[in-house]
């Protein structure tokens, strides 16, 4: 049983590890942490797309919040 | 779920981990946007992102390693859904990092920032990322201005606009924004002028790419002016209906191309919505025709309308084979383009050359309506024909009457018949250099003149059409005369030449039988048959002392035939002897049969195109001066056999016996000189100029032209020797004088001698008588005494013969002195001659030291 459990999560490991390679290779920026959510987010249901789309508007929306917080020194 | 989206908007915006508010709010967000759904298909997303990936790094590793990768992702059983997380992670690689910086300088072009706190009031179709994406990405400096300019209201014009207006410019129609200006330049040079609109702008390096391409067309306007005003008008050349013809063809070609041009460009403007001026431009890019593009379709024909409109504005000027020539003018040139260009235009130019050339060269006939070759024929003797005189055909009969029997009309008439032969071979056709084709060359064109002009003259003067007719049938055989065939050209040329001047020479030796008739001159008028001369003379002298007015023509000719009958001279060909004639020149008052006889050869056409009436003159001077040596050779030779013969028998004067002796030394001086003179005419002057034309006439080469030449040469050669004239202007027949002077003393000597003789017969008769009487006989007893003054009648005619004998030594002497520093080498031999053992000089030296 735990043998099982083991090869599930090194598996697992795997096809993560496979599947940052790719997002490195289309330049994603993700880290693996990241990719291991939205995947998982993916595997339940999520749409793909749409889920790339909260990815960006996050990151726009992080940099909004950055942004001038720099120019104002907020 | 929400757990999960709450951690994940926990990692990816930091803050919202403390701000409870803005977690929930950015979790409902996504939330939202996750209810969107797209059917999973592995095979297609693979090839997409693949192709990403290829545009991204053309290499292909990539794509390699990530082919590698997706065969493992798809091995691995863990995922259910590996096409989504594909789809998932291709999304965001599609999307690029978002500008780090926003540009500052425009801000209204910035893309608008996202509003914060109202998440569904920005629907922004997340389902199509794409077009924000190129927003961002696309978007260069020029198109920023561009779209700057489009809301500052002064946009630019747009290309498609501009290029229709072009398309007419290269066609030299006014466009709508860009127009040619009413020609106000007296060359008809237009200017290329751009509406003022306001609302729109054509950009500075828009209108220099028009302006080049304008070029174009205001070439094209001249060129086609060119070729309608000539396709309207009469009485243009054919070399300059062919460059038109030529021309016409290449801007057809012209033409072409702008239909496929105007047809490519609305094809573009159909396929695209023209109101919006970016869509436009990006398709134009990508198929249709832009300006630039337009320019380096044109730039070949840039090339060729600047040289036909070069050719144009030369052809303004230049005519005919000039024309040639100046188009010829650019056939040198190193651009291959430009050459072959050249090439074609001139093959095309210069076939009507090359036509009339072929006429003329094989027929003699000048065909050429509109004056364009390099011949032209002389319009008034153009129609001009010889109708042959009717005895011509050598049928033997000696008497052309009319040439024996009228005295006036018929010297005119014949006169007149001769002014036309040289003068209808030198001034029929002229030789017009500046028509003349430089790829010919002149020596070339010299010979294609003269062998024309020989055919010509063959056919017309000659009478011998038959024999140009066949050779014009050989000759269409041979291949056809055009310009890339230069080397072709000049062999025909050479041989053509030769033909003709072969048939020329063959034509005047066997048919007029030209030589015949110098061989004749030669003969009679310079004296070459001896025994016919002093038959003549022998003849003629008793009639020739009296006045001329005492002479009759007919006379004359009685006598003419007379000598020839009874000369060797019978056996010339009757043809030779009927144009044989004696004659008086002009006489004056006073002057006696010596001074105004003259042998006459007459000559018809076509030989007095070589005999030509300047000639004959010039033989009749000659035959003066022959005759008049002959005829104080003939006088010295009586009175020497007289003076001589009767010396010993009765002229026994013994006191007298010095006189005689003084008067023979004087006389054989002067036969001494006489017949050197004589010797020289005949063996130094006319026997080797007679050479040198017989010589030539063998060799049977050359044209008509060289064989007047050489006869020229021959009978000035044997004027300016047998007349001894001398270079120096002015002063030509000094010597000529002197000798003349010469010959009258010589006359005069005779005549003193003659006295002399005569009173020594009467002397030595009276003596013989007076000595009969002593022996008692009376013979002469009245005679005896009417000479009883004779001691003075002596003495007054031995002064006579002594002042003529001193005045002919002193004139000889000057002449040999003259004829020593003479420019002519044979005239100073001549002076060698006459005194021989230096006897002149030792008698000048005699006289000086006295």
């Amino acid at each position: 049983m735990s043998s099982r459990e083991s090869d599930r999560i090194s598996s697992a490991q795997q096809t993560l590890d496979i599947l940052h390679d790719i997002s490195q290779l289309l330049n994603t920026q993700l880290d693996k942490e990241t990719l291991a959510t939205c995947v998982g987010m993916i595997e339940s249901g999520v749409n793909p797309e749409a889920l790339a789309a909260v990815i960006q508007e996050l990151r726009r929306e992080s940099q909004a919040l950055n942004a001038p917080r720099n120019t104002n020194g907020r | 779920m929400p757990s999960t989206l709450e951690s994940l908007v926990c990692s990816l915006v930091p803050k919202a981990r403390n701000d409870v508010v803005l977690r929930q709010e950015l979790t409902e967000h996504c939330q939202e946007i996750l209810r969107q759904n797209v059917d999973p298909d592995i095979g297609h997303l693979a090839d997409v992102i693949k192709r990403h990936l290829l545009q991204s790094s053309p290499n292909g590793v990539t794509t390699l390693r990530f082919t590698n990768l997706l065969s493992r992702l798809l091995d691995q059983p863990v995922l259910s859904r590996k096409h989504a997380s594909l789809s998932f992670l291709h999304s965001l690689a599609v999307s690029p990092k978002p500008p780090s910086t926003p540009s500052a300088f425009l801000p209204s072009l910035a893309p608008p920032p996202p509003p914060r706190h109202s998440a569904y009031s920005n629907p922004s179709t997340p389902a199509d990322p794409s077009p924000p994406a190129k927003a961002q990405k696309g978007k260069s400096k020029a198109e920023i201005l561009r779209e700057y300019r489009r809301k500052t209201g002064h946009p630019h014009l747009s290309e498609h606009l501009i290029l229709r207006d072009t398309l007419y410019l290269l066609q030299g129609i006014s466009g709508k924004y860009v127009h040619f200006s009413p020609s106000t330049d007296p060359n008809g040079n237009n200017e290329l002028i751009f509406t003022d609109d306001p609302r729109y702008l054509i950009p500075n390096p828009t209108k220099a790419l028009i302006h080049r391409l304008a070029e174009v067309g205001h070439l094209y306007m001249r060129v086609d002016a060119f070729v309608q005003e000539r396709e309207g008008k009469g009485g243009v050349g054919m070399i300059e209906q062919s460059l038109c013809h030529h021309l016409q063809t290449q801007l057809t070609e012209y033409y072409r191309l702008i239909a496929v041009l105007e047809s490519q460009m609305s094809t573009t403007n159909t396929g695209t919505d023209a109101t919006d001026p970016d869509d436009v431009n990006v398709r134009e890019e990508e198929t249709g025709l832009t300006l630039k593009r337009l320019d380096v379709w044109i730039e070949d024909w840039r090339l060729r309308m600047r040289m036909m409109s070069v050719c144009v504005e030369g052809a303004r000027g230049a005519h005919g084979g000039a024309l040639v020539n100046l188009i010829h003018g650019y056939a040198d040139n190193g651009d291959p383009f430009v050459r072959k260009f050249t090439d074609q235009l001139l093959e095309e130019v210069s076939k009507p050359f090359f036509s009339t050339l072929h006429k003329w060269l094989f027929s003699g006939e000048l065909n050429d309506p509109f004056s364009e070759f390099f011949v032209a024929v002389d319009p008034e003797l153009a129609h001009l024909q010889y109708v042959q005189p009717g005895g011509h055909d050598g049928s033997g009969a000696l008497a052309n009457d009319s040439g024996f029997g009228g005295f006036g009309g018929d010297a005119e008439d014949l006169s007149a018949e001769r002014e036309g032969g040289l003068k209808l071979w030198e001034s029929k056709h002229q030789f017009r250099k500046e028509m003349l084709p430089a790829f010919v060359g002149e020596v070339f064109g010299r010979k294609i003149f003269s062998t024309g002009k020989s055919l010509n003259f063959i056919r017309y003067t000659c009478q011998d059409s038959d024999w140009v007719a066949t050779r014009e049938k050989l000759s269409n055989t041979g291949g056809t005369l055009k310009y890339s065939d230069i080397a072709g050209l000049e062999r025909s040329i050479d041989t053509a030449y030769q033909i003709a001047s072969q048939r020329l020479f063959e034509v005047f030796f066997e048919k007029y039988k030209l030589l015949d008739h110098l061989q004749a001159l030669k003969h009679y008028l310079l004296l070459g048959y001896g025994d016919f001369t002093d038959q003549l003379m022998e003849t003629l002298s008793p009639s020739l002392t009296r006045p001329a007015n005492t002479l009759y023509r007919h006379n004359l000719t009685a006598t003419l035939e007379s000598a020839i009958r009874s000369s060797n001279a019978q056996n010339d060909p009757p043809d030779v002897l009927r144009r044989l004639d004696a004659r008086m020149m002009e006489y004056s008052h006073g002057e006696i049969g010596w001074d105004v006889f003259t042998l006459e050869y007459k000559v018809d056409s076509p030989i007095d195109t070589v005999l030509d009436p300047e000639a004959m003159i010039k033989y009749l001077k000659l035959f003066n001066h022959l005759w008049k040596i002959k005829r104080i050779e003939n006088t010295l030779s009586n009175g020497w056999m007289r003076i001589a013969g009767g010396a010993r028998t009765f002229l026994r004067v013994p006191d007298l016996d010095h006189e005689w002796h003084q008067i023979r030394i004087v006389m054989a001086e002067m036969i001494h000189f006489i017949r050197q003179i004589e010797a020289y005419c005949q063996l130094e002057v006319i026997e080797c100029s007679w050479k040198a034309l017989f010589e030539f006439v063998q060799k049977k080469e050359g044209d008509l032209d060289a064989l007047i030449e050489s006869h020229r040469v021959y009978l000035d050669r044997m004027v300016k020797k047998i007349l001894l004239l001398s270079p120096k202007a002015g002063r030509e027949e000094n010597l000529l004088n002197q000798v003349r002077d010469v010959f009258t003393i010589i006359l005069q000597f005779r005549e003193a001698t003659d006295d002399f003789y005569n009173y020594c017969l009467s002397e030595a008769a009276r003596r013989d008588s007076e000595k009969d009487a002593e022996r008692g006989l009376y013979t002469y007893a009245e005679r005896a005494t009417d000479r009883r003054y004779n001691p003075e009648a002596v003495h007054d005619i031995l002064g006579r013969v002594r002042e003529y004998g001193s005045s002919f030594s002193d004139r000889t002497q000057t002449i040999v002195q003259a004829l020593q520093v003479h420019a002519d080498l044979d005239c100073r031999f001549l002076a060698v001659r006459l005194s021989f053992s230096d006897f002149y000089r030792t008698r000048k030296e005699q006289q000086q030291r006295s």
